[in-house]
């Protein structure tokens, strides 16, 4: 089980130092534009973008096993059902009596393979490179409640420490002879005892842990000064609208007839 | 810029403590079902259970930002299910509020109700990203299997999604119901934002309780 949860790492590229603005943008423009643009060539295209921007933050080496690991298993299950089930299958590309695969779907299959690691490489871009403090910093000094804030800031230390806590019942109900290997049903059976505890101590805590954010003000309706400063520059701002009118660009060509 | 604003909500502070604990209990949930090997994926249990206890906000943000979180450190392509998440802890919220979680008829309807918000808010996603495969192998196999048939391909993705949604909404929604119901009365009381339509009722016929 992961200990700490957040995949961001220090750094010192550009992409590390820009407003997280700017790396939503970059990342949300490059997912929509994946599913937008016509056909593999513009798909692959993008993802050579993706990766040299990943190269850029000198990431690649984390991005690639990770990768590897969610997008193979994937990749497989659509090229093989696809190039096996495809409506549109006509040519044969490797016959294997009923079970063959067919050109037309295998092509279908790679495109959403290829998509689908449009959106990944997007995704992690923005992960690996923004702090997700400064992230929930900088929508709430955009006007996000922070109340909001405190949900995603809390939830991201509350998991880790609901992991371990995980950990340290599973041990404390193997000693009582809890059984968690073996056939099916009574791994599930195991499920109850494993989850329970935790739930219910954790449910228990928030109501100590409201009253204490309520001494401190936390509902207050008072404005909130923020001593972080996230660097932001008009260049930046430039960047991330000519990035948001792509989307519109993209839309319209498709209507006016791009394949 | 004070666009996002227009999100708040009416959410005490309790409530709004209780969400990422649900979002933990999502976590942990699947965590341990990974753990035990089983072959489901038990990840929506805090949303669920957050919609029973404190209403659609706290069920709905919390299974949203599940996704969010989920998205941004282990699976990607968890970011727009989110969608199908936040709909899940309002059906959630719904169904308790209806005062489903109180009666064995109303466990099976919120069983059927998770299970269809799950199987239809999922489908379209699933044609966009993965030509209608659900990514399970089982679904995926029956998925195959139709199309050869020459079913429609939205109605052989929507059996792909359900095939796997339909056990998995059934344990998740008994497990959160367990918890539910299992919970001292002052906890059920302490984290409800509103007043359920039967409970008026039941507090008259039973005065001297609790």
């Amino acid at each position: 089980m992961p200990r700490g949860l957040s995949i961001y790492a220090e750094g010192t590229s550009a992409l590390h130092r820009a407003h997280p603005f700017t790396k939503g943008a970059i990342t949300l423009v490059s997912v929509a534009l994946a599913f937008i643009v016509p056909s593999l060539p513009w798909v692959l295209g993008l993802a050579a973008i993706l990766l040299a921007l990943l190269a850029w933050a000198r990431v690649l080496a984390r991005f690639v096993p990770i990768a590897v690991g969610i997008l193979l298993p994937i990749t497989l299950l659509l090229l093989i059902v696809q190039g096996f089930a495809n409506p549109a299958n006509r040519t044969v590309l490797i016959a294997l009596g009923p079970f063959s695969l067919y050109v037309e779907g295998m092509r279908v299959g790679l495109l959403a393979a290829a998509r689908i690691f449009d959106l990944v490489s997007a995704t992690f871009l923005f992960s690996f490179t923004t702090r997700p403090a400064d992230f929930a910093e900088s929508l709430m000094q955009h006007g996000l409640s922070p109340r909001f804030g405190y949900i995603i800031q809390s939830a991201l230390q509350i998991i880790p420490q609901s992991l371990e806590q995980a950990d340290r019942i599973r041990e404390a109900q193997q000693a009582r002879g809890l059984e968690t290997t073996g056939p099916l049903l009574r791994r599930a059976r195991a499920y109850i005892p494993l989850l329970l505890p935790l739930v219910l101590s954790s449910l228990v805590a928030t109501q100590e842990r409201a009253m204490a954010l309520e001494v401190r003000g936390f509902g207050l309706p008072v404005h909130r000064y923020s001593r972080i400063v996230l660097p932001d520059s008009g260049a930046q701002r430039l960047l991330r609208w000519a990035l948001a009118a792509l989307v519109p660009i993209a839309i319209a060509a498709r209507f006016l007839g791009w394949r | 810029m004070g666009w996002l604003n227009a999100f708040k909500l009416r959410l005490n502070t309790l409530g709004i403590v209780l969400i990422p604990v649900c979002i933990a209990i999502d976590w942990v949930g699947h965590a341990i079902a990974t753990s035990l090997k089983l072959p489901l994926f038990l990840d929506s249990i805090g949303t669920i259970l957050g919609g029973i206890l404190a209403g659609p906000w706290v069920g709905g943000l919390a299974g949203f930002i599940t996704n969010l979180i989920s998205s941004g450190t282990v699976d990607p392509i968890a970011a727009p299910y989110s969608i199908v998440s936040l709909l899940l802890g309002f059906a959630a919220g719904i169904a308790a509020y209806l005062g489903w979680a109180r009666s064995p008829r109303g466990w099976i309807y919120l069983w059927i109700l998770c299970f269809l918000v799950a199987s239809i808010g999922s489908t379209p996603f699933n044609i966009a990203l993965y030509s209608g495969q659900s990514g399970l192998p089982l679904g995926d196999a029956i998925y195959a299997g139709l199309v050869k048939a020459h079913w429609p391909t939205w109605i052989a993705a929507y059996i792909d999604e359900a095939a796997g949604d339909l056990p998995d909404k059934l344990v998740t929604a008994a497990v959160a119901l367990l918890i539910y119901n299992g919970l001292p009365r002052r906890y059920r009381a302490l984290f409800r934002l509103y007043t359920p339509a039967e409970d008026t009722t039941e507090a008259d016929r039973q005065p001297a309780r609790a």
